[in-house]
């Protein structure tokens, strides 16, 4: 049997969602057409030999993606009706002597805020991620538990806090504090 | 003897020489070869020691592509440090077009990177590459794998018709470092992948030390980790390693031949630190 089809035994998507889980993902869609289209908008730049094209072209959109966010609030993605759904699933994969590996993996070297780390960013929606502060290395096991999320934002942990970063801009979309046990 | 019959001998002499068959050199039209680095961007004059013995062995090897298991770019990626960190210490491979494939590390801007032309990456996080027929590379994100990476891998995998299936990605799988260690929750959803369908050789960095771990499931595994960075003792004692260098800086080079890769891994001061050939083998599938 293929791993693929082992995988989606283990890890099912499911086939009726909570309301608060079913306004999450009608969010994060939202979220991804709002990235794509400002991204239609933006100079395009194929794969290019200049980096300055390349951080000119960034930085364009990560400027129109935090004007078109400007009001954007932590909570607005990761609202009151999902957060205990992502705990209770943060919950299940990290907490506990069975899950001493992935727990390391989330909050060891590559977090932001682990030792020796060089800079952790600021906690804010909107708020850049700077290129100097590592990124968290996710387990393969919270990404399949955790809702999927479109091509334009992935999980990250910045200390035990959650975020969504948009993997264009790296921006901080929304956060969920202490999200991790 | 005569002007002429001097001649006439010096002209059979010299016929005959030019006509004798040249030395037969082993032949090598079908090998592929190519180079290991990681953990590469710190812009260090280091990294330009390494750089420039990688360069020497090139003029040996010939190496057409250069693989680069992750933190390609420490710090700021400016346009100023994808000068520093990569295209000045390397200015002499590409200048002869030579290729470099890049996969993520901790430490690298994914936006930026994976549309950098020079890194190979096609737009992609994640990618596979076959410079030759029989050869193919597959590139992952170990930073972040999510079900689409497991997908595409499999199907790649099971796709791939290619005798050698190779492997490359930041994080290691296994490992004796003292700083990192083996990747326990990663290797419980790759090794499976890597068993099952055929992989020979899998090359990591993020650990800064080399060291080749015995095979596992008959995979060979490497870390090449130290090609910039360096973490001196950090190797410890364990069951794993086959060999380990981590008292300077090094790079692998190696040649695929037909069921064999040999290879050397070679020091910033060009010491041959160790060095080996693999064989290609029929994998049993194990189960723990």
């Amino acid at each position: 049997m293929c791993l693929f089809l082992i995988l989606s035994l283990l890890f099912p998507v499911a086939a009726d969602e909570p309301p608060a889980l079913k306004q999450f993902n009608e969010r994060v869609k939202a979220y991804a057409e709002l990235h794509k289209k400002i991204d239609s908008k933006i100079d395009p730049v194929d794969a290019t030999s200049s980096p300055e094209l390349l951080v000119k072209q960034k930085q364009q959109f990560i400027t129109a993606l935090q004007k078109a966010r400007a009001n954007a609030r932590q909570g607005h993605i990761f609202n009151r009706g999902v957060r205990p759904i992502f705990l209770k699933i943060l919950k299940r994969e990290l907490k506990g002597p069975t899950n001493t590996e992935p727990r390391a993996m989330v909050l060891g070297e590559g977090n932001p805020k682990a030792k020796d780390s060089p800079k952790a960013p600021p906690l804010k929606v909107n708020g850049t991620y700077p290129t100097e502060s590592p990124v968290s290395t996710m387990p393969p096991s919270v990404l399949l538990a955790l809702p999927q999320l479109p091509e334009a934002l992935e999980y990250r942990f910045i200390g035990r806090h959650l975020i969504l970063r948009d993997t264009k801009a790296d921006i901080i979309v929304d956060f969920i504090m202490n999200a991790a046990p | 003897m005569t002007k002429t019959r001097i001649v006439l001998i010096a002209f059979i002499l010299f016929a005959a020489v030019v006509a004798q068959p040249r030395a037969a050199t082993v032949p090598q039209s079908d090998a592929f070869r190519f180079a290991v680095i990681g953990d590469t961007g710190t812009g260090s004059s280091s990294q330009e020691q390494v750089a420039m013995e990688l360069a020497k062995a090139w003029s040996r090897f010939r190496f057409g592509s250069v693989l680069m298991v992750g933190d390609n770019l420490y710090g700021k990626e400016a346009p100023k440090d994808f000068t520093k960190k990569f295209e000045q210490p390397y200015r002499q491979l590409l200048g002869q077009g030579v290729k470099f494939y890049a996969a993520l590390g901790n430490h690298d801007d994914a936006a930026l990177q994976k549309a950098y032309k020079p890194f190979n990456m096609g737009g992609e996080r994640f990618y596979s590459f076959k410079p030759q027929p029989g050869v193919r590379f597959f590139a992952l994100d170990s930073n972040y794998v999510d079900r689409k990476q497991l997908e595409w891998l499999e199907k790649e995998l099971i796709a791939s018709q290619s005798d050698w299936k190779i492997l490359f990605f930041h994080h290691p799988l296994y490992s004796s470092g003292e700083k990192h260690g083996s990747n326990v929750e990663l290797r419980k959803m790759l090794e499976p992948m890597i068993l099952i369908h055929g992989v020979d050789v899998v090359f990591t960095g993020h650990e800064h030390f080399y060291e080749r771990i015995k095979p596992q499931g008959g995979v060979h595994y490497f870390i090449v980790g130290s090609s910039a960075k360096l973490r001196k003792g950090n190797i410890a004692n364990t069951e794993l390693t086959a060999k380990g260098y981590d008292q300077d800086h090094t790079f692998l080079v190696a040649q695929i031949a037909g069921d064999e890769m040999t290879f050397q891994t070679i020091s910033r001061k060009g010491k041959i630190v160790d060095s080996g050939t693999i064989r290609r083998a029929e994998k049993r599938i194990t189960r723990k």
